[in-house]
């Protein structure tokens, strides 16, 4: 049981966390490049899930929308959601400040050998600035996975819901609890170990960034 | 009906157009208040070597990026050949892609080797298949002496060996002109050296370029026309002999006296 709730946190983590990295990468591009409207736009989305509290967002998209849309959408799928949503928030702002801080050179040495824009993002900036990007990343993966417990609120069985049934089942409270956070305290440091062995296996040679 | 207007074009007045690989007409640059580049007409012919000089804030940066096209000009018109760049609707990517350019403050990619820095062009842009790419960049890093260097990245090099990559990057592309901006200033006078002889190389080799540079034996010695800007505009122009020797304008006399002076100081 707690296995699958265990299995269930990392599903939900892992699917916001990258699923997020990608929309972010498109809104923060979309916020550099794209002009005014999409910028604007691309504001009140982060605004939005930056400055509304993640169980609102949760209680938003599990009762509201589905009504809205007429249709069923169970608990699992809100989670998913709710946590790509909320993580692209975050994540374009990170990628945004390592997007502006390779420098306008790098942009204008890309134009002056005939490459598009586009071209010079894709292979020129966005490199870079992925690299710069992965220790503040690293924030966002650690506050997320905690964030997961507050999807109890809508029922998903996560490690924290799994815990709070058996707490309830067996009264060993202390116990039960700490296991469970000595379980995300283990999945959280294994994954920042291999951010960090990451980041320093794809740093630039000669150069140390400071983000 | 491309082909038809390019030889219509081709001749006029029994002179080869052609052979006029950029030039610009009445070129304007103005930020705001201030007057960058002002109405400044020239052209570089094939093979050409033209040197411009002037006092910092002169302009000449400027003027380079306009006619490579990395700023837009205010007024006037740039042309590539018989294409005019300043119209709307050119394709400016494909128009870069022929004009080389070599920064002063260098700007390799720092995320790229030597030879990666100077094959995304070949690979992304000419499209080269990447064998081949490797091979025209290795070439091109032969030509500037880095291909022992090629695996190097930027922040592992000199600054004279990181400019002889930027030379690299802009000659892999066989541009049809090569804009250099001040391509020594930021090196101290001991790298300065292996990238002038670089750069000497290339004149031999009859590259048509445009440079900005204060390097006063190397413009005597390649150029063949120089141009003084000051205040945006040029003020005297004309083979580098008459710069040495006597010079019409008060302007140009008095700088070029400074330069030669401190040339001898080193």
């Amino acid at each position: 049981m707690i296995f699958k709730g265990f299995i269930l946190t990392v599903q939900v983590t892992l699917f916001g966390v990258i699923i997020g990295l990608v929309l972010g990468i498109l809104l923060a591009i979309g916020d550099l490049y794209g002009g005014k409207i999409p910028s604007t736009i691309i504001k009140f989305y982060v605004e939005f899930f930056r400055g509304s509290p993640l169980i609102v967002q949760l209680f938003i998209f599990y009762f509201s929308i589905p009504t809205m849309l007429n249709m069923l959408i169970d608990k699992f799928t809100v989670a998913l959601i709710v946590f790509a949503l909320n993580s692209a928030a975050y994540q374009k702002g990170y990628i945004k400040g390592a997007m502006e801080s390779v420098y306008e050179d790098q942009m204008t040495a890309s134009l002056s050998l005939g490459l598009s824009k586009a071209q010079a993002i894709r292979y020129v900036v966005l490199p870079q600035a992925l690299r710069i990007v992965i220790p503040p990343w690293s924030n966002e993966f650690c506050s997320l996975t905690k964030s997961t417990s507050a999807l109890l609120v809508i029922g998903v069985m996560d490690l924290t819901n799994v815990g709070k049934t058996i707490a309830a089942w067996t009264w060993r409270v202390l116990e039960t609890y700490a296991f469970i956070a000595l379980i995300y305290l283990l999945w959280i440091s294994v994954v920042l170990k291999i951010l960090d062995i990451l980041y320093n296996k794809v740093k630039i040679p000669g150069i140390e960034i400071t983000a | 009906m491309g082909k038809q207007k390019k030889e219509a074009v081709g001749t006029v007045g029994g002179r080869r157009i052609a052979d006029i690989v950029m030039k610009c007409r009445n070129l304007w640059k103005i930020y705001g208040k201030i007057v960058a580049v002002k109405d400044v007409s020239l052209e570089i012919k094939e093979g050409d070597i033209k040197l411009i000089f002037g006092p910092s804030g002169s302009g000449k940066s400027t003027l380079a990026r306009c006619l490579a096209m990395l700023t837009t000009p205010t007024k006037g018109d740039v042309f590539l050949r018989e294409e005019c760049l300043t119209k709307p609707g050119v394709a400016l990517n494909k128009a870069r892609a022929r004009i080389g350019f070599v920064f002063q403050h260098i700007w390799l990619f720092h995320h790229l080797t030597g030879l990666g820095n100077v094959e995304l062009g070949l690979r992304r842009v000419l499209k080269l298949p990447k064998k081949e790419a490797r091979e025209r960049a290795m070439q091109a890093l032969r030509e500037v002496k880095m291909e022992e260097w090629a695996n190097k990245y930027p922040a592992q090099l000199s600054g004279g060996q990181q400019q002889r990559v930027g030379i690299a990057r802009a000659l892999a592309m066989s541009p049809e002109i090569i804009l250099l901006d001040e391509p020594t200033s930021s090196l101290d006078p001991e790298l300065t050296g292996e990238v002038i002889d670089t750069l000497r190389d290339l004149a031999k080799k009859g590259s048509t370029m445009l440079v900005i540079s204060h390097e006063m034996p190397f413009a005597r010695e390649v150029a063949d026309e120089m141009m003084f800007l000051d205040e945006g505009t040029i003020v005297e122009r004309g083979p580098p002999e008459r710069f040495f020797t006597k010079p019409s304008s008060e302007r140009a006399r008095r700088f070029m006296a400074r330069l030669i002076k401190r040339t001898r100081g080193k």
